[in-house]
C-alpha cells in the first residue's frame, strides 16, 4: 500500500513529522511504501495520512503519534477497518467533494519532491505540446480563449500582458513569478509551491516561451523556507531532465530559471516594487507608465504573473482554453483558489469555479461558523480588500460582482468573521498592517494611512470624535485618488467597506462609547449582577489587580478604575453574575 | 512631432512624449510639485501635480502622464485642489519646526526680529535697518520704548534670558541715523491722494507705506508737531524727541505732506477731507484720560496721566508739589511717576490695587523708578480724594487682598473691610487708561466703548473710503507697535482699494512648534547684554535719556546669542508657499509628529530630518546625477528617513560635497552653511558670475546680503564642485573689506597667481591702475585661470622695477609651484609687506576687494566680462554636449 503523509507547512505545524516518524518506524515496508505529499487543503484536519488501499483511498485525519501507530499496525495487518474511526467523516468529505481543482489538482496527491510523480501523470506534457506544436502566438491565443485573468488580485487578462511583453521590442526579456504572498490569512501560493512546484515551473516556462523570455525568476518571500527548498529542488530536477536550460526538449527554446528570496516587505508584492527589489534596490514602487511589459526588470520588457495564474497554464494547454472558459461567469472564467480562515468550521484551501456564491464557499464547503455563532461578514482580499456583510452572502464569485460590493476578488484571502468581531477594530487591524508596510514613498500612503490608523485607534479606545467619520471618509477618498501604487490605493478599502456596511458600529463607538462585539477593551464595563452574585469571593480572589470588592455571602462589585478587563472574573464565576457591557 | 492639447481651456502646442507637467510649465501654467526635477527619474511621491484629464476617471500625476494630441486637461478643479490640499496637510502634519521665529510672530507689526538680530550679529547694519523698515518706519523710537512682546516670546529665556531685541533695534537704527541714512525708494507716482488723520505712530506708519507705494499722502495733525503719543505721551528721558524728529524727517523726505495744527471739525471738516482725497485713514489715537469715578476726582491737583505727560512735553511749567501719587500699574503710570520725580516731587507713590507680580508695567521700569525713590503702595485702592477749598490735600486708600483669579487670569483684588490708610498729597495722577475723543468724527459709527468701529481685517468703517486703525478703534488703546502693525496692514488694504480691489489682511499660515518640545540643553549660557545707563542720582533731576545705548561690540555679542528659531529656508521653501496657496488646515490631521531633534551637520551642510518631506530629490540627484550614494532611504512607512550611508556622518560617506542635494531640497531639511558668522534667514540678492576655481569656468550664482557673499549656487541645473559651491565659506577673508592704505602709500607692485578668481583679478587690475602700480602674473598657461589673466592683459612677471618698495602677492602659490619666484621676491617678504591669499603669517591681510565680488561685478564689471562669459559658455556647452563629463569637472577641481 502507498501511504502518504501531508507535509505542507500546515501539516508540519500540526505534527505531520511526528506522524511520519511513527509510521516510518512501525510500517512493514516489505509491502508498503511511505511517501510525502503537499497540502490537500483541509488544514483544519491536519496532520492527514492517506492510505491507498486496494479498495481505494482511506484518509485519516488529525493523526497524532498514537493514531499513526494504530494506522501503521492496521496497514501492516491489512485491517484498515480497525482504524475506521480515525478516517475523515462524510461531513468533512464535503469540503473536497464540492471543489473543482485545476491549480491545486496535484496538491496533496503527488510527492512534490520527486519529479517522476509529476511526469508520471501529465507533467511537462503541456510544455512539450507547446514547444513542439505551438507558436508563441498560438499559446497566447489559447490563453486568450481560456479567459484566464491575473490571480494576484487585479484580475488583468493574462493573454494581454503576455502579448504586450511579446510585442515589446528588446532582445532580452524576463518572465517573473510573483510569489510574495503577503496578505494576512492568505496561503494559496505557498500551498502550490510546496505541493506542486513543477506545475509552477511548467506554467512559467510556457509563459517564457510565449513572451520570448530567456530567463524566468520566482520572487518568493524568505518566510516560505519549505516552499523555497522544494522549488529549488524541483528546479534542479527539471534542469537534470532538460526542462530548464539550453535547447529545452531539443528545441531552440532556452530558458534559465532561478529563485529570488525577498525580505518579506508587503509592498514587494506590487510588481514595480518587486522589480526594484529584484534589482537589489529598496522595495519601492515605480511610477506607471511605463509598465513592466515595456520597461521592467533592468528596464527590459518583463512579464509578472502570480503563482496561481501560472498554475492554471499547463492545464489550459492540455485541456484547451475553452475547457477552462466553460467554467465561470461571463466576466470571470475558470476556477479560483481561496484561503478560507477565521471563524469558520472548516478552514483551508478551496478551489471552486467562478460563479459560485460566497454562501456556497462559507457554508457548503466551509461548513458555516465555528461554535454555531452567527456569520457577520467576510473580508475578501486581505488588507487591500473589503468586507462583505451577511446580506450580500449570495454575491457570486466574479471579479465585477465582488468589486461592486466594495471588496475585491483579491489574491484569495477569505477571512470569516462572526458577531464577536468588532468591525472598527478589524479595520484598525488592517490599517495597522498597511501603515507599517507602506514603503514610505508617497505622501498619501505614508502619512494618510498613519493618520487613518490614529483615528481608528482613538475610536476603538473610546476617544473618537464626532467629526472622525467624515475625516476618515475624506482621507479614504484622498488616499485612493492620490496614492502611488496599489498598496496605498487599496489601503482604505477595509475602512470604506466597514463604513458602508457597519457605520452604526463606528457611531456607537464614538457617541455611546460602546463596542457591541466586546472586542474593544477600553470600551468595556464589567459589572456584577447583585441578584445573581452569591458572594462566593472567587472572583475577588482571582482578580489580578484587586478591583473586586465585597464580603462573603454578599454581592460583590467591580471598581472600574482599577479593572484591567482581563476577563478572569467572568471565567471563574459559577453563577454568570459577571456581565460585560 | 508636435501635438495640440488643451490645458485649463488654453490651447497648447507641445512635443510628443512630453509630460503634462512640462507642457503646462512651458506655457506658463504652473502645476505645483515637490518631488520633480528634470534631471532625475520620475518619482511620483508628492502627489501634488495631480490633474484631471477628460475621459479618465482617475486623478493623474502630471509629471508622469504624457501629453497626448487632443487631450483636455484641467489643473484647477475642485477635486484636484482638494487632493493637493490633503497632500499638503498630510505633509505638514508631520513637519516639525518653526517657519518664522516666535519673536517675529509675537510682534504685532510682524517685524523680522530674527532677521535683523542676525544681520546685526554679522555687522550688516544697513541691511538690518532695511529689513526693519520693511515693517516699521520708526525703529529708533520704537526700539527705545516698545514693551517688546518679541522678547517675551524669545526662546532664549528658556536657556538664560531673552535676547535684547528692542535695544538692538534702536542700536542699529541709531547707527543708521548717524550717517548714510537709509530711505526706501518710492514707487512711481500713482496720482492717488490719501489723507491720514493723526500724526502718531499709526498715521506716520501708514503715510510711510502708502507713500512707498507711490501715493500722494497728507498727514493732518492737531498738535504743533508730529509724533502723537510718542511725542506727547512718552517722556524725553525714555525717548529723546531729537531721535523722533529725525525719523519723522525721513518720512517727510520721502514726499509725505505733514500738516500740523489742524483740528478736524474746526479747521477743516471731516466731510471735506473725504471729498478732497481718494481715501482717508483715521488714526487719531486715544487722548483722554480715563476716570476712576471716585469722590474728589474733580479736585484741583488731580491730573490725567497723559495730560500731565503732554503738558511736560509741550514745555509748559508744571508744579506738582512735594507729595505726589500715581494711580495705576501700567507703563503710563511709570512714565508719570518718574516724570514727577524729575519735576522735583519729594515723595512719589504708586498706588496699585494688586501686587508687583500682577503689574503690567515693564519690570525694568519698576526697578528704575524704585531706584529713583518711588514708593509703591501695593494692594491699595483710592476710595476718596480729599481736599480743601477745591484743592486736593490727600487720598484715602482702601487696603486690598488678592482673591480668586478673574477672567484675565490675574487674581482679583478684594477690599479688606474696614482697613484704610490716608496719605497727604499735593497732586495725584490718574494713569488708569485712556480713550479717544471722537468729536469731529460723529459721522463714523462708534462701538459701545465709544471707539471707532472698524473691520478687524479690512479696517473699513461705516463710511465708504474711510479706514481707521490704532488706539481710536475697537478695543481702544494698546501699545504703539500694535497701532503700527495695523497701520502697516491697512496700507496694503488702502493700496488695493485705490486699485479698485477689496482684500482684507489674512494671517499667513506658519508651521510652528511648542517651545517646550525643544531641547535647550545644547545651548550654553551667555548672559544678556546690560544696557548701560545713568545712575539714579545722575538722572532723577533731569530729562536726559537714561540709556546710553549699546556699543557695537555689545550689540554684536548680544545678537550672536540668538537661537535661530525660525527656519533658514523660509524664503525658498516650496512647502510653505504651497501651504498658503492652498489655505491648509493641517491641525485636523494632528497626530504623532517626528521630533528627532537631531542637528546633523558638518562643516558645509546642515540636515534636519524633522523638516524632510521625503521627496527623495536629494537621494536621487546624488545617485542619478552625481553617481554617488552618499545618502539613501531607511525604515518604512511613517518612520522612513533619509540617512547618510550606513548612518555614518556625511563626511565619511562618498559625499563629494557638490551640494546638489541641498540645491534641490524643497524645504529646510537640507541647507548649506553660509559665510555668515551667524546664520540668518533673510532674502538674499543674486549675482550671476563665473566660478574661477578652475578652467571650467562654471556659471555660478553668488548670493549676497549687503557686503557679504553668503552662498554660491549652481545655475540652470548645473553642477559646482566643492570649491565653487562652498569656497565662499573658506574664503571668508576674501569677502570682507580690508584696508590697503598702508600699501598705497608706498611704491608697490602686484603679483598674481594662476588661481585668482576673475573678479578678484579685475579688482586688482583696477586697483593697480588707480594707484599707478604695475601688475604681473606668475601664472603659466597650464594654470586654471590663465585665460582670464591674459584677457585682462596682465603681464608675465619678469623683474620688478627698481623703485618698488613692496609687493602685493595674491595667491601666487609661492609655497608650491612657483619656487623660482620665491627667491626673487623674498626681500620684499622680509620687509613685512608680503601678502598672500589667506593673510596668515603676514603682517596684514591681503584682501582683494573694497566691495564684495557681487557688488563689484554689479557696478563695474558688467561690460568687461562679456568676452569671458562667451568663452565660459563654450566650456559649459562642452559639458552639455558630453565632451566633458560632470565627473571630470569634479575631478579637475584641485580642491579635491
Amino acid at each position: 500500500m502507498k501511504i502518504a503523509v501531508g507535509q505542507g507547512s500546515c501539516g508540519i505545524a500540526a505534527g505531520a513529522m511526528k506522524a511520519y516518524e511513527v509510521l516510518s518506524s512501525n510500517l512493514d515496508f516489505s509491502d508498503n511504501q511511505l511517501t510525502v505529499t503537499g497540502c490537500i487543503g483541509m488544514c483544519y484536519l491536519e496532520p492527514i495520512v492517506d492510505v491507498y488501499a486496494d479498495d481505494g483511498l482511506h484518509r485519516f485525519v488529525k493523526v497524532n503519534g498514537e493514531i499513526a501507530e494504530k494506522i501503521a499496525n492496521a496497514v501492516n495487518e491489512n485491517n484498515l477497518i480497525s482504524v475506521k474511526e480515525y478516517e475523515i467523516s462524510d461531513d468533512d468529505k464535503q469540503f473536497l467533494d464540492k471543489q473543482t481543482r485545476i491549480a491545486l489538482r496535484h496538491c496533496g496527491i503527488i510527492n512534490p519532491e520527486i519529479i517522476e510523480d509529476y511526469t508520471d501523470g501529465d507533467g511537462y506534457k503541456a510544455l512539450e505540446k507547446v514547444l513542439t506544436t505551438m507558436s508563441a502566438e498560438d499559446v497566447i491565443e489559447e490563453i486568450k480563449v481560456s479567459g484566464l485573468a491575473g490571480r494576484g488580485g487585479a484580475g488583468f487578462p493574462t493573454w494581454f500582458k503576455w502579448n504586450a511583453a511579446r510585442q515589446s521590442q528588446g532582445e532580452k526579456k524576463y518572465l517573473i513569478c510573483n510569489a510574495d504572498e503577503g496578505d494576512p490569512g492568505a496561503f494559496m501560493d505557498r500551498a502550490v509551491i510546496e505541493g506542486d512546484p513543477h506545475n509552477l515551473i511548467e506554467g512559467m516556462l510556457i509563459g517564457a516561451y510565449a513572451i520570448g523570455a530567456g530567463e524566468a525568476i520566482v520572487y518568493v518571500r524568505a518566510e516560505y523556507p519549505l516552499a523555497i527548498r522544494r522549488l529549488q529542488n524541483a528546479i534542479e530536477q527539471a534542469k537534470a531532465k532538460g526542462f530548464i536550460g539550453q535547447n529545452i526538449m531539443g528545441t531552440s527554446f532556452s530558458c534559465d530559471f532561478r529563485i529570488k528570496a525577498g525580505a518579506g516587505a508587503f509592498v514587494c508584492g506590487e510588481e514595480t516594487a518587486l522589480i526594484e527589489s529584484l534589482e537589489g534596490s529598496r522595495g519601492m514602487p515605480r511610477l506607471k507608465p511605463p509598465f513592466p511589459a515595456q520597461s521592467g526588470y533592468w528596464r527590459k520588457p518583463s512579464n509578472i504573473n502570480n503563482v496561481e495564474t501560472f498554475a492554471n497554464v499547463s492545464w489550459i494547454i492540455l485541456n484547451g482554453g475553452s475547457a477552462f472558459s466553460s467554467m465561470g461567469t461571463e466576466n470571470s472564467k475558470g476556477t479560483k483558489v481561496f484561503a478560507l480562515t477565521g471563524k469558520i468550521k472548516r478552514g483551508g484551501l478551496v478551489e471552486i469555479p467562478m460563479g459560485k456564491t460566497l454562501r456556497d464557499v462559507i457554508f457548503d464547503i466551509g461548513g458555516g461558523i465555528k461554535n454555531n455563532k452567527n456569520f457577520k461578514a467576510v473580508q475578501m482580499g486581505g488588507p487591500s480588500g473589503g468586507c462583505i456583510p451577511k446580506e450580500l452572502l449570495d454575491t457570486v464569485i466574479d471579479y465585477k460582482a465582488l468589486s461592486q460590493t466594495g471588496a475585491i476578488m483579491g489574491s484569495g484571502g477569505m477571512v470569516v468573521m462572526d458577531d464577536s468581531t468588532c468591525m472598527v477594530e478589524m479595520a484598525r487591524f488592517f490599517l495597522d498592517f498597511t501603515a507599517k508596510e507602506s514603503c514610505g514613498k508617497c505622501v498619501h500612503c505614508r502619512l494618510g494611512t498613519k493618520r487613518m490608523l490614529e483615528i481608528l485607534t482613538r475610536i476603538t479606545e473610546g476617544n473618537g470624535k464626532e467629526e472622525d467619520i467624515e475625516l476618515l471618509e475624506e482621507l479614504c477618498l484622498a488616499i485612493k485618488d492620490g496614492a502611488l501604487c496599489g498598496l496605498g490605493q487599496t489601503a482604505p478599502n477595509p475602512v470604506l467597506t466597514t463604513l458602508k456596511y457597519f457605520k452604526n458600529e463606528y457611531v456607537e463607538h464614538i457617541t455611546e462609547k460602546k463596542c457591541e462585539a466586546h472586542e474593544c477593551t477600553n470600551l468595556l464595563r464589567y459589572e456584577i449582577n447583585a441578584d445573581a452574585c452569591k458572594g462566593c469571593t472567587l472572583c475577588a480572589k482571582k482578580c489580578p489587580v484587586g478591583a473586586i470588592n465585597g464580603t462573603v455571602k454578599n454581592p460583590h462589585s467591580i471598581d472600574m478604575e482599577k479593572c484591567i478587563k482581563c476577563g478572569n472574573c467572568i471565567n471563574v464565576c459559577k453563577f454568570n453574575a459577571v456581565e460585560v457591557k | 512631432m508636435s501635438i495640440t492639447l488643451t490645458i485649463d481651456g488654453k490651447k497648447i502646442i507641445a512635443q510628443e512624449g512630453m509630460s503634462i507637467l512640462n507642457a503646462a510649465s512651458e506655457n506658463g501654467i504652473k502645476i505645483p510639485n515637490l518631488c520633480y526635477d528634470g534631471r532625475v527619474e520620475l518619482y511620483g511621491a508628492c502627489g501634488l501635480c495631480t490633474v484631471e484629464v477628460e475621459g479618465n476617471p482617475k486623478l493623474l500625476r502630471a509629471c508622469s502622464t504624457k501629453a497626448a494630441d487632443g487631450m483636455v486637461v484641467h489643473t484647477q478643479t475642485e477635486r484636484v485642489k482638494s487632493s493637493r490640499k490633503v497632500a499638503l496637510e498630510l505633509l505638514l502634519s508631520d513637519h516639525t519646526g518653526d517657519c518664522v521665529a516666535p519673536c517675529s510672530k509675537a510682534c504685532p507689526a510682524g517685524t523680522d526680529c530674527q532677521g535683523y538680530v542676525g544681520l546685526i550679529a554679522n555687522g550688516e547694519y544697513t541691511e538690518a535697518v532695511k529689513l526693519i523698515k520693511d515693517k516699521l518706519p520708526l525703529p529708533a523710537s520704537i526700539g527705545r520704548i516698545c514693551p517688546h512682546p518679541c522678547e517675551k516670546a524669545c526662546r532664549r529665556q528658556y536657556v538664560d534670558e531673552p535676547i535684547s531685541i528692542a535695544f538692538l533695534k534702536s542700536f542699529v537704527s541709531d547707527t543708521d541715523l548717524s550717517e548714510n541714512t537709509y530711505i526706501p525708494e518710492t514707487e512711481p507716482d500713482t496720482n492717488k491722494k490719501v489723507a491720514v488723520i493723526g500724526g502718531g505712530p499709526a498715521g506716520l506708519t501708514a503715510a510711510y507705506f502708502l507713500r512707498k507705494n507711490g501715493h500722494s499722502v497728507t498727514v493732518f495733525e492737531q498738535m504743533e508737531k508730529m509724533g502723537g503719543m510718542l511725542r506727547y505721551g512718552i517722556p524725553e528721558y525714555r525717548l529723546p524727541k531729537a531721535v523722533l524728529d529725525k525719523e519723522i524727517k525721513l518720512i517727510e523726505d520721502m514726499g509725505v505732506t505733514l500738516k500740523n495744527n489742524v483740528n478736524i471739525g474746526k479747521d477743516i471738516s471731516f466731510e471735506q477731507i473725504q471729498k478732497d482725497f481718494d481715501a482717508t485713514l483715521v488714526a487719531i489715537g486715544a487722548w483722554n484720560s480715563s476716570k476712576m469715578r471716585v469722590p474728589g476726582e474733580d479736585l484741583d491737583g488731580v491730573w490725567g496721566g497723559i495730560d500731565l505727560l503732554r503738558e511736560v512735553a509741550l514745555g509748559n511749567k508744571v508744579n506738582l508739589g512735594k507729595n505726589v501719587a500715581v494711580c495705576g500699574g501700567g507703563n503710563t503710570a511709570m512714565d508719570a511717576c518718574r516724570t514727577a520725580v524729575r519735576l522735583g516731587a519729594e515723595n512719589v507713590y504708586v498706588i496699585y490695587r494688586r501686587t508687583k507680580d500682577e503689574m503690567p508695567a515693564d519690570p525694568q521700569e519698576i526697578l528704575e523708578s524704585e531706584e529713583e525713590g518711588v514708593v509703591y503702595k501695593y494692594l491699595t485702592n483710592p476710595i476718596e480724594f480729599t481736599g480743601e477749598n477745591g484743592k486736593l490735600n490727600g487720598v484715602i486708600l482702601q487696603k486690598m487682598e488678592l482673591g480668586e483669579p478673574d477672567e484675565s487670569g490675574r487674581r482679583r483684588p478684594v477690599a479688606i473691610e474696614g482697613e484704610t490708610e490716608e496719605i497727604a498729597l499735593d497732586s495725584v495722577i490718574m494713569a488708569i487708561g485712556q480713550y479717544p475723543n471722537l468729536s469731529g468724527f460723529e459721522a463714523l459709527e462708534a462701538t459701545r466703548k465709544n471707539t471707532i468701529s472698524a473691520d478687524e481685517s479690512r479696517f473699513t468703517t461705516s463710511l465708504q473710503g474711510v479706514f481707521a486703525v490704532g488706539d481710536a478703534t475697537n478695543k481702544g488703546a494698546d501699545i504703539a507697535i500694535a497701532a503700527i502693525g495695523e497701520a502697516q496692514k491697512v496700507s496694503v488694504v488702502i493700496d488695493r482699494y485705490l486699485n479698485g480691489e477689496t482684500v482684507g489682511y489674512k494671517k499667513p499660515y506658519f508651521v510652528e512648534r511648542e517651545s517646550k518640545d525643544i531641547d535647550y540643553s545644547k545651548f550654553s549660557k551667555l548672559p544678556r547684554a546690560k544696557m548701560p545707563h545713568m545712575t539714579p542720582t545722575d538722572r532723577k533731576n533731569n530729562f536726559k535719556e537714561v540709556n546710553f545705548g549699546f556699543s557695537e561690540e555689545q550689540a554684536k555679542k548680544e545678537a550672536m546669542r540668538c537661537l535661530e528659531c525660525g527656519c533658514h529656508d523660509y524664503f525658498e521653501c516650496k512647502l510653505i508657499s504651497y501651504a498658503n496657496d492652498y489655505d491648509v488646515n493641517p491641525s485636523r490631521f494632528d497626530g504623532e509628529k517626528h521630533n528627532r531633534n537631531q542637528e546633523n551637520a558638518n562643516d558645509l551642510i546642515a540636515r534636519n530630518t524633522d523638516k524632510c518631506i521625503l521627496c527623495g530629490l536629494c537621494v536621487r540627484v546624488c545617485e542619478e546625477v552625481m553617481g554617488k550614494s552618499a545618502i539613501g532611504l531607511i525604515n518604512r512607512g511613517f518612520n522612513t528617513l533619509v540617512e547618510p550611508e550606513l548612518s555614518k556622518p556625511l563626511k565619511e560617506t562618498d559625499c563629494i560635497a557638490c551640494g546638489q542635494c541641498v540645491a534641490l531640497c524643497p524645504t529646510g531639511a537640507l541647507r548649506e552653511k553660509t559665510a555668515f558668522s551667524k546664520n540668518v534667514p533673510v532674502k538674499e540678492k543674486s549675482q550671476m558670475s563665473i566660478c574661477t576655481n578652475c578652467s571650467n569656468l562654471c556659471d555660478i550664482d553668488y548670493r549676497y546680503i549687503g557686503s557679504t557673499v553668503t552662498r554660491a549656487l549652481p545655475v540652470n541645473n548645473g553642477i559646482l564642485c566643492k570649491g565653487g559651491r562652498f569656497g565662499v565659506l573658506n574664503d571668508k577673508a576674501q569677502n570682507q573689506i580690508d584696508d590697503l592704505s598702508a600699501l598705497v602709500n608706498t611704491d608697490f607692485a602686484i603679483v598674481v597667481g594662476g588661481r585668482v578668481s576673475a573678479e578678484a583679478l579685475f579688482v586688482l587690475k583696477k586697483f593697480s591702475e588707480e594707484n599707478n602700480a604695475s601688475i604681473y602674473t606668475v601664472a603659466n598657461e597650464t594654470d586654471a585661470n590663465y585665460y582670464a589673466i591674459s584677457k585682462l592683459g596682465i603681464k608675465e612677471y619678469n623683474t620688478l622695477p627698481q623703485n618698488i618698495k613692496s609687493v602685493l602677492l595674491v595667491n601666487a602659490q609661492i609655497e608650491t609651484n612657483a619656487n623660482k619666484y620665491v627667491a626673487a621676491l623674498s626681500p620684499y617678504c622680509e620687509n613685512g609687506t608680503f601678502f598672500d591669499k589667506y593673510g596668515n603669517k603676514k603682517t596684514q591681510k591681503a584682501i582683494f576687494t573694497k566691495e564684495t565680488f557681487a557688488e563689484v561685478i554689479n557696478k563695474k564689471l558688467k561690460n568687461s566680462y562679456d568676452d569671458i562669459t562667451c568663452e565660459a559658455e563654450k566650456e559649459i556647452n562642452a559639458v552639455s554636449t558630453g565632451k566633458v563629463t560632470n565627473e571630470e569637472i569634479i575631478k579637475s577641481s584641485s580642491l579635491f
